[in-house]
């Protein structure tokens, strides 16, 4: 480990010095081999810093019994928002290291949205936005419940950005797949943005969108199957809001 | 049924002060009333042994001592837990299922860290409906009625709740394994995977091959598991277990030690490793998990004296020196009160002070030894009493070493394996038909045992027939044949002479020890319906 520190030093600075670029070649090796492990650490490490945060922000806000400033809401927001991010890195890390695999089970897809607007609800309760689920009572889906609604939930959490006011999430059975819909009443998603299930996402870097809430759904997504019917996602712009329309497809 | 949290009794362990608060904040505005907290692993056990709670909510990370997952081993080993409660175990872990996984003692429910009241509140109430739904099956589970279990389950399975569906088949397969009904077992398992390709239905049907011996299909089967389904960890243990039946203690390992590196806090892995590299002469390998294990048992109600006894005789062969004895103070120090520790700790010095040459020292230790093995022998497990038979005949003490030998060979009189053990240990040091003598004496004394009191049975005196096989109980407690006789005869007894509830009950005590000594479903299926259809009608 202690070789990477010695790392940015060790950048060749001619070709010439021929026993530095070996250092820097061994050191690089260094890296690469070990890069991926002190990323995952340093996220889980960084996660559990911010569930403290988290704990304090909730305190702090207790002690305004009425009228909470509304910057506790931007810093749920936010907080929300790192949090999924760094719960996706460290997932698609442990996919990466086969240290994961599906817990998938039957699952009420009612409980499913159910746990989605309650993850969602202190800051709905803050804001002036509307969230709608909407599914039969009677629809399982096999999946990983945990994990699936996890990922919808940062889908949701960011139609809250792109949204006027409301937000509709449904489930329906459509032939052999379970889709998921988060239709919102925005300007849409961006051209770079529509794509069908196996393209990468465009990343924004204006409006600092990086599109991991996008490729994380698509990745857990394509791993869920049946026999040889993947999963896959969709976006496109045919919301029945006006907005935006995500749809994830579970075989 | 609803759950409201007003009538509930709920304890918090959290060593964090911040988040502790935080809970409860939660907790009072869902409408608490009654909260207790921890900060620590031994406090949630100590205030667990004062009240019963309904709802604990136990943080992973609780600081230095016992972890989340250890309190609810504690609190189930020593039944603090009733049967309704719900646990959920917090963590920040985003695949706890399965990094956290123990061997056994599964919490109701993971719930993952950061999350609102909301969610929190639906994860109470799915946990709450599940309890309320399993309750007929946890009941009879609870006291040990496999059979009134699996007729339960039957019960909610016909009920066709799709929520529950899964689940209910899960439950009946794994319920039909503990009776070997293995056709049964297999049937779900298979129709499951018809629907979807579920590890836990592969899994079991691997176990069924396991448990028919055939290890080759097995291993195919749990290795398929584990290439598709990496955190699959009890797929490690079973392929670690048919390895070594088929004697490849070298892959044994290799599995084990490749669940390990995936979930490192696992002791009874640990300890799995010990016994399989001691079996093969892997002495560093052994040591290495002896420590583990003696570590991770701080702070766990599976931690062993074994650990310690094991590692000290590994070491004491490679380099006996005093120091060792440091290790038995550990040993007693980590085990106050225990009976099993003590014994072993006795055993072991009078070795080590044997093998330093320190005769007067080993001869009191040896003394304490045959004194402490007197009051509790009995009840030490069997490796430890054949180790101390041991020691009496290398001191020449033959009269206990036969005493030892009996009461094994009687307790042991089904188990084949163990049986050519004690035949391998005499013969070491009495030779060949020393063991095979003894052993043919107490079959024949089984036979003639079982014989008679068929013969009274016949004579039509059952109440002389089951004195006889009872009392025969007591001496052979372990034994089939007497246990399933028993259940015939009392069968017998209650269809002629009428049955009366206490009647009942002593029959399917005698069927439950039955199943519990591993006799089938096929021998013992029968008796359980005959039984129930003879309770029922007393009920008319």
């Amino acid at each position: 480990m202690t070789k990477l520190v010695g790392y940015k030093r060790n950048w060749p600075a001619s070709p010439a010095l021929n026993s530095n670029k070996i250092a820097f070649m061994t050191d690089l090796q260094a890296l690469t081999v070990h890069f991926p492990a002190i990323l995952a650490s340093s996220v889980h490490d960084m996660k559990n810093s911010l569930s403290n945060l988290r704990a304090l922000i909730s305190q702090l806000e207790s002690q305004y019994p009425t009228a909470k400033p509304p910057e506790f809401k931007q810093l749920e927001f936010e907080s929300n928002r790192l949090n999924n991010s760094l719960m996706q890195l460290l997932t698609l890390y442990k996919i990466d290291a086969s240290q994961f695999n599906l817990n998938v089970d039957e699952s009420s897809v009612r409980d499913i949205l159910d746990d989605i607007v309650a993850q969602q609800s202190n800051l709905l309760a803050l804001s002036d936005i509307e969230l709608i689920a909407e599914c039969d009572d009677d629809l399982f889906c096999f999946c990983d419940s945990t994990l699936i609604s996890n990922a919808i939930g940062t889908l949701v959490n960011n139609a809250q950005r792109y949204c006027r006011s409301k937000i509709l999430l449904s489930a329906k059975q459509e032939g052999e797949y379970v889709v998921f819909y988060i239709e919102d009443d925005g300007t849409g998603y961006p051209q770079n943005f529509l794509a069908d299930s196996q393209k990468t996402f465009g990343i924004d870097l204006i409006t600092g969108n990086t599109g991991l809430g996008l490729f994380f759904v698509a990745t857990i997504a394509k791993m869920h199957h049946q026999v040889d019917r993947h999963g896959y996602i969709k976006t496109d712009n045919a919301s029945s809001l006006g907005g935006a329309r995500f749809s994830l497809y579970l075989p | 049924m609803k759950l409201n949290l007003n009538s509930q009794t709920i304890l918090v362990a959290e060593d964090q002060a911040v988040m502790r608060e935080t809970l409860k904040h939660i907790l009072y505005e869902m409408n608490a009333q009654r909260i207790v907290e921890a900060e620590s692993g031994v406090n949630a056990i100590a205030a667990m042994r004062k009240t019963s709670f309904d709802i604990v909510l136990c943080d992973y990370n609780l600081g230095t001592g016992k972890n989340g997952q250890q309190v609810l081993e504690e609190a189930k080993h020593l039944k603090l837990l009733p049967f309704n409660a719900i646990f959920i175990l917090v963590t920040s872990e985003q695949n706890p299922g399965m990094v956290l996984s123990a061997v056994d003692n599964k919490p109701d429910d993971y719930l993952i860290k950061p999350f609102n009241g909301q969610q929190l509140l639906n994860r109470l109430e799915r946990c709450f409906m599940r309890k309320h739904a399993l309750a007929d099956i946890e009941i009879e589970l609870d006291q040990g009625n496999l059979y009134q279990a699996i007729g339960n389950c039957e019960k909610l399975l016909a009920q066709n709740d799709k929520k529950m569906r899964m689940q209910l088949l899960k439950i009946r397969a794994e319920l039909a394994l503990k009776i070997s009904d293995f056709k049964t077992a297999k049937a779900i398992y298979l129709d499951v995977l018809l629907e979807r390709d579920l590890p836990w239905a592969r899994l079991g049907l691997a176990i069924i091959a396991f448990m028919q011996a055939d290890y080759e299909q097995a291993i195919d089967g749990l290795q398929d598991i584990i290439l598709q389904f990496p955190m699959q960890l009890e797929a490690y243990d079973w392929l670690a277990k048919a390895h070594e039946a088929t004697g490849n203690i070298e892959a044994a390992l290799t599995a084990l030690n490749q669940a390990i590196e995936l979930s490192p806090q696992t002791i009874l892995r640990q300890q799995q490793i010990a016994l399989l590299a001691d079996k093969a002469e892997q002495v560093d390998i052994a040591n290495k998990a002896y420590r583990a294990a003696i570590k991770l048992g701080k702070h766990s109600v599976h931690k062993s004296s074994r650990d310690f006894s094991g590692l000290a005789k590994n070491l004491l062969k490679n380099n006996p020196n005093s120091n060792l004895l440091n290790l038995v103070s550990d040993l007693l120090e980590q085990f106050p009160n225990d009976p099993e520790a003590r014994l072993r700790a006795a055993t072991l010095e009078s070795e080590i002070y044997g093998a330093l040459g320190k005769n007067v020292l080993a001869q009191e230790s040896y003394e304490k030894t045959l004194k402490l093995n007197e009051q509790f022998g009995q009840e030490a497990p069997r490796e430890l009493r054949l180790e101390i038979a041991q020691a009496c005949f290398k001191k020449g003490d033959s009269e206990v070493f036969d005493h030892i030998m009996q009461d094994l060979i009687k307790t042991n009189i089904d188990d084949r394996k163990f049986l050519e053990t004690i035949t391998q240990v005499c013969s070491d040091v009495m030779g060949e038909n020393y063991a095979e003598s003894l052993i043919h004496r107490v079959k024949q004394e089984l036979v003639d045992i079982n014989n008679n009191g068929v013969s009274l049975f016949k004579e039509g005196k059952t109440k002389e027939a089951l004195s006889v096989l009872e009392q025969a109980v007591g001496n052979l407690p372990n034994n089939q044949t007497i246990v399933l006789n028993i259940t015939k005869i009392m069968l017998h007894d209650l269809k002629t002479s009428g049955s009366t509830m206490a009647k009942v009950q002593k029959a399917q005590a005698y069927i439950n020890k039955a199943v519990q000594l591993g006799i089938t479903h096929d021998k013992i299926g029968g008796l359980q319906a005959e039984l129930a259809r003879l309770a029922s009608i007393k009920l008319k």
